[in-house]
């Protein structure tokens, strides 16, 4: 029963065997005669008629689809024929509703083909794309790593000069004035080596060569020197936990542990009226580099004590522990003299300092945030002048 | 390609265009009006309202002086746009196309659509659409908001330029002339491989007077 919607029909295509034979008994029956239906060409397709039978025909769209043949009167046989139309007509119309349904849903379908082809194509074309637009991203990701690595590379030249030149100024100060010393003590060393050829006038020649003052001063200038070399040993430490020099293992630990051990260096060495409190919470054991954690964590609690020393009252400095999402919190919190924010902004540059020359070196918070992010942390200050600072350092676990 | 085949000879031809143009009103009127020697009932296979879901079908035909049994089988497509696949199967193997526009201006863009549609599912059913006979129709000519006559001229006289007809399905009005245009065109296509003078006696004006019938003028 398939074929197109709009083939013309012959009888026997409308009408299978089975149908034909309900219908033909029947219409028999009605008609009480012999009946035989004919198709278009005149050959029975179903019964038996008298030799002395009318045809009848029946007519579906223009020409006749078929006849029928009986000896019944021709009234009746019209009135058979016009039945047989009737079921014709509304066989053949759904014939043709079925086979053009199926070609409309065949052409919908391929419409649908069409269109999935389409959108086949173009994902195709979207895939290219995107995999180039991936490749350029890739390429810009490429160029702008090299143009930060070469930036940073700048910068590092850059700090490095920064840090030769205020090693530079720092170490040359103490040396000018341990030189200066040195040369004042080799005419002090003069001095006793003409006592030597003036024993003999004792006491007088004591006095004229003014022998107390040179021993007065020599005292002063060897403390002096003393301390210009310390400052500068003290510089050259400071360097090496900047430059990394000595890299040891990681360990894993209970940095509350580092944190006691960095505070137990200040007991009985706090100014009068700072106190150090510690406030901690269990942390989790996180792999570190302790020895360079403890140096920060020196550092930032002397810091804080300074500060707190320098408002001239009394003050806490307070050491607080806590875990963290993604990791641990540690800060040290002080109502010492606090810093303005463009003190802040510059708190982390080498030699930055504000306290007088000579009692630390500036290197302090540059060295704790180059050791900070060595571990992947963070470190931030939060402070107002004259409300004490907080610094807070984040180690991821 | 129709073939003459046991002295048959059928045309398929189809009414084409948007929804509501009055692709179901011609082929009632063509009914009404035309007197063929052979006229069958118009068949209608199913609307929704007066909004066709599959075809209307009208058969017509008459026999040539030399016997040949000339047969029509006239179409109409669904006009919404939502049976486009079902448009397409009725417009399979046709072999004249009249395409029924509306000529309100509300419906310029619903006209453009739908013969873009008829000249993509031409090429779709493997029809040559510029060899197709094809009469394009401005039907509605009776209401007011419509397309000038002449607007609808200058718009239409492209490159190819088919018959023009202007029509009031409505009350018939250029209903019975698209149709003989829609002949015409179709005979000029289809004579000379069909040999249809030669082997036949049929000429452009017999064939058309016998689709027409009655005796009719053309
Ligand atoms: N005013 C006016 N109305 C018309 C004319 N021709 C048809 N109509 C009306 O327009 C409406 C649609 O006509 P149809 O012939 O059913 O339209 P169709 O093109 O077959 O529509 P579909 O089967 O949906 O594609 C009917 O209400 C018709 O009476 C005309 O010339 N003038
Ligand atoms: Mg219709």
């Amino acid at each position: 029963m398939t074929g197109a919607f709009d083939r013309e029909f012959t009888l026997a295509e409308i009408l299978p065997a089975a149908m034909l034979e309900t219908l033909g008994t029947a219409l028999a029956n009605l008609l009480d005669a012999d009946l035989a239906v004919l198709d278009a060409g005149g050959d029975v397709l179903w019964g038996r008629a008298p030799a002395d039978a009318s045809r009848e025909a029946f007519v579906l769209e223009i020409e006749p689809l078929g006849y029928l043949a009986s000896a019944a009167s021709p009234d009746r046989l019209r009135a058979a024929a016009v039945l047989l139309r009737q079921m014709l007509v509304a066989r053949a119309r759904y014939l043709m509703a079925c086979d053009l349904h199926t070609d409309a849903i065949a052409a919908d379908w391929q419409a649908l083909l069409e269109r999935n082809q389409a959108l086949a194509a173009s994902e195709a074309r979207y895939k290219a794309l995107s995999e180039e637009l991936e490749q350029r991203v890739q390429d810009q990701v490429r160029l702008l790593d090299e143009r930060t690595r070469q930036l940073y590379q700048a910068e590092k030249l850059a700090s490095v000069g920064q840090l030769a030149a205020g090693v530079a100024h720092e170490i040359n100060n103490p040396i000018g004035f341990v030189r200066s010393n040195i040369a004042s003590f080799g005419g002090y060393l003069e001095k006793f080596a003409a006592l030597k050829a003036r024993l003999a006038e004792g006491q007088a020649a004591w006095k004229d060569l003014d022998l107390d003052f040179v021993i007065e001063d020599g005292a002063e200038i060897v403390k002096d020197s003393l301390e210009g070399v310390d400052r500068v040993a003290r510089i050259v430490r400071d360097l090496r936990g900047f430059s990394n020099v000595d890299r040891p293992e990681e360990e894993i630990v209970d940095l509350n542990d580092s944190l006691r051990e960095a505070m137990s260096v200040f007991s009985g060495r706090l100014p009068p009226g700072v106190e150090l409190r510690q406030a901690f919470s269990a942390l989790p054991r996180i792999p570190c580099l302790p020895g360079h954690l403890n140096q920060v964590f020196l550092h930032l609690i002397e810091n804080a004590v300074q500060a707190v020393a320098d408002t001239g009252k009394p003050g806490t400095v307070t050491v607080s522990s806590r875990p963290a999402e993604g990791g641990i919190e540690i800060a040290v919190t002080d109502t010492g003299v606090g810093m303005s924010s463009a003190q802040q902004a510059r708190a982390f540059e080498p030699f930055y300092t504000t306290r007088p020359v000579g009692s630390g070196t500036g290197l302090g918070l540059t060295v704790a945030r180059g050791i900070v992010q060595a571990h992947d942390g963070r470190i931030s200050i939060d402070s107002q002048p004259g409300s004490g600072a907080t610094i807070t350092l984040f180690l991821p676990a | 390609m129709p073939d003459i085949e046991n002295d048959r000879l059928t045309f398929k031809l189809v009414y084409y265009g948007p929804a509501q143009s009055g692709k179901t009103t011609n082929l009632m009127r063509l009914h009404d009006l035309l007197a063929p020697e052979l006229k069958g009932e118009m068949m209608t296979l199913e609307t929704q309202g007066d909004r066709t879901l599959f075809f209307d079908l009208l058969p017509l035909g008459f026999r040539a002086a030399s016997g040949l049994l000339v047969k029509l089988r006239l179409f109409t497509v669904p006009g919404q746009v939502a049976h486009d696949g079902t448009r397409k199967a009725v417009l399979s193997r046709a072999d004249g196309v009249v395409f029924v526009a509306d000529s309100q201006k509300t419906q310029e863009i619903n006209n453009a659509e739908s013969f873009k549609n008829l000249a993509e599912n031409a090429a779709r059913v493997g029809l040559d659409f510029q060899r197709l006979p094809l009469v394009v129709q401005f039907n509605k000519r009776d209401l007011p908001a419509i397309v000038s006559e002449d607007e609808v001229r200058a718009r239409w006289s492209g490159a190819v330029s088919w018959p023009l007809t202007f029509a009031m399905a409505l009350t018939g009005e250029g209903v019975r002339e698209t149709f003989d245009a829609l002949l015409r065109a179709v005979f000029r296509r289809f004579a000379d491989e069909l040999e249809l003078e030669r082997r036949h006696g049929l000429d452009e004006a017999a064939f058309v007077a016998g689709l027409l019938g009655g005796g009719a003028a053309t």
